[in-house]
């Protein structure tokens, strides 16, 4: 390649002014594989859940027995004792009443699943390069329409301290049509969940990544609703994808973006942060089809349409009862025809 | 004041145009040509009938002026055995033995009511003997062949059964045996040229229809009154029956 692209850093501080340019990472060139990225999610959006069962004794505390046969009753174990309007009562089945449910649930269930680390790190750079791509982000739902340059990076970010300073430079850059759109989303959560302490739902904003672990910034993103941050060094599929949909609105610090090839390599050099890490290579390396099909290369070998007769056939007319068909056949039969006409006439 | 300027058009899209015109000229042209050469081909066609038909009548007379000499010289003249038999499978697929299985099976007689060419010879005469009670033949006449080519003529093109509708499938067919048109496909079936192996293949068997006023009864032997078996030229009103 010639020029590799190169993006802009702008200064957080200022308004638009910009600061640099950096050439962009190979990550934001690897190849964008949804199929992974949604086994990667799948698996581990599963890993935060907490298990839930039905108590081990659940239904068989009582010391029931079945009568057996004989009694003219069903043979479900009945409640001992006496003295009371429980006492005869089946007990233990699902089907009874106070009865143990079919397949208690266990707190043993496998709840958490583990992934190879190379799949979640292909997963991480796929979604690292759907954010890259404008298309990908608006289609997942972001506003940035004025946001000045995809990805976007900002210089001088990790040192704000104040959520009003975070909320000025997010809006000078573009990005306040993003949060009004996740502040105008909060709704009351359908289901069970609305009273068990995740009463609202909101929709996802933009992610800051910053590099430092300590910068000021964790706290400032805090109180705006639907942004999050992450370190570059921790880079979650959970948090680049949500939901398993690629192209979160990403807003990188520049510290953060130039650390990247550090972290997953190029496509010559493997990663040093993720040892031994390199990208995934590209099923195809002109991915374009179209451009492929019009090229001259191609173009010059084809030959032009063949329209196959036998498959275009017409339907079959009867060439006795119409004339165009038996014109097709025999050009000499309305000759003969004539003739025989004049004859019969000449007869008689 | 802003300079107009002309709309740049990418190159390939420029070079797209390009090939699609020259296509559809390449298109056009092979129109006009195959118009011409159509134009032709029917005149051919034309002449080709004329003389077939000039030949057949010629062939008529020529029996009819035998007959009439032997019968004045209270002679005998036998007309020469026909070349070619029209053989229609009457009796449905249903408890068939094997044998007559297979020879029905090689004479493309799979179905009730398809008809085929048969040459007339040694072997194909032992055939039809073993399966008369299956089949109904005999020896049809031009004017049938005609018919059965024109109104239930298909070709096998490809193992497709494809309507013949035009000269120009012939031709591409059977172009070089020389036999170019609808009238030469009857022709060489109807005296058994030294291509009715080609022709007949070529055709797909005639599926007919039942026939109109129904079978004598199936049961018996032409001979006894009923169907089946060797009924000669009556085959022809039979054909025109189920055609």
């Amino acid at each position: 390649m010639a020029d590799t692209p190169v993006i802009t850093v702008y200064d957080a501080q200022s308004s638009g002014e910009v600061k640099e340019s950096v050439a962009l990472p190979a990550v934001f060139t690897a190849p964008i594989r949804l199929d992974i990225v949604r086994f990667v999610h799948d698996n581990l959006n599963k890993n935060h859940r907490q298990p839930y069962a039905v108590s081990l004794w659940a239904g068989h505390q009582h010391s029931a027995e079945s009568w057996g046969t004989g009694r003219a009753v069903s043979r479900i174990p009945r409640v001992s004792g006496s003295g009371t309007g429980r006492a005869a009562q089946g007990a233990f089945g699902n089907m009874c009443r106070s009865g143990r449910m079919f397949a208690p649930t266990k707190i043993w269930r496998r709840w958490h699943r583990r992934v190879n680390i190379k799949q979640k790190r292909h997963a991480v750079a796929s979604a690292i390069a759907a954010t890259g791509v404008p298309s990908l982000v608006m289609a997942r739902g972001h506003q940035i329409e004025n946001v000045n340059e995809v990805p976007l990076v900002l210089d001088g970010i990790e040192k704000v301290e104040r959520t009003k300073e975070l909320l000025d430079i997010l809006t000078k850059y573009g990005a306040k049509d993003d949060l009004e759109r996740v502040e105008k989303s909060v709704h009351l959560r359908a289901g069970k969940g609305k009273y068990r302490n995740r009463r609202y739902t909101l929709k996802k904003g933009p992610l800051i990544i910053y590099e430092d672990k300590n910068c000021a910034l964790r706290r400032a993103y805090r109180n705006i609703p639907g942004v999050d941050a992450v370190s570059v060094h921790e880079l979650n599929i959970l948090k680049l994808a949500p939901g398993g949909t690629l192209g979160r609105f990403v807003i990188w610090s520049a510290a953060a973006f130039k650390a990247l090839d550090n972290i997953f390599g190029t496509y010559s050099t493997p990663g040093v942060e993720k040892k031994g890490y390199t990208l995934q290579r590209h099923m195809m390396t002109q991915a374009d089809v179209s451009a492929i099909a019009k090229s001259d290369a191609v173009q010059g070998v084809l030959r032009p349409i063949k329209i196959d007769e036998d498959e275009h056939h017409p339907k079959k007319q009867n060439p006795y009862r119409s004339k165009r068909a038996m014109e097709k056949l025999n050009p000499f039969f309305k000759l003969k025809k004539r003739f025989e006409i004049l004859k019969n006439r000449r007869g008689h | 004041m802003v300079k107009k300027e002309a709309k740049k058009v990418p190159e390939s899209l420029q070079k797209l145009r390009s090939r699609i015109a020259a296509n559809e000229a390449a298109r056009t042209e092979a129109k006009v040509q195959a118009e011409q050469y159509r134009v032709a081909a029917a005149q051919e066609a034309l002449e080709r009938s004329e003389k077939h038909l000039k030949d057949y009548v010629a062939s008529q007379v020529l029996n009819q002026d035998n007959q009439q000499t032997a019968n004045e010289n209270r002679d005998f003249w036998v007309e020469p055995e026909p070349k070619v038999i029209l053989a229609i499978r009457i009796k449905g697929i249903n408890r068939c033995p094997p044998k007559v299985r297979s020879i029905l099976k090689l004479f493309r007689l799979i179905q009730l009511h398809s008809a085929v060419l048969i040459k007339n010879n040694k072997a194909t005469k032992n055939m039809l003997k073993l399966v008369e009670p299956w089949i109904t033949y005999g020896y049809p006449s031009r004017e049938t062949i005609q018919k059965l080519v024109y109104k239930r003529g298909y070709l096998k093109l490809n193992k497709n059964r494809i309507p013949l509708y035009d000269n120009a499938q012939i031709e591409k067919e059977l172009g070089k045996f020389k036999i170019v048109c609808a009238e030469d496909v009857v022709t060489e079936l109807a005296t058994c040229g030294p291509h009715f192996k080609e022709v007949n293949n070529l055709l797909w068997r005639f599926k007919l229809s039942s026939p109109k006023g129904g079978f004598s009864h199936k049961r018996t032997s032409y001979i006894q009154g009923g169907d089946w078996g060797n009924r000669e030229k009556k085959i022809n009103n039979l054909v025109l029956r189920m055609l």
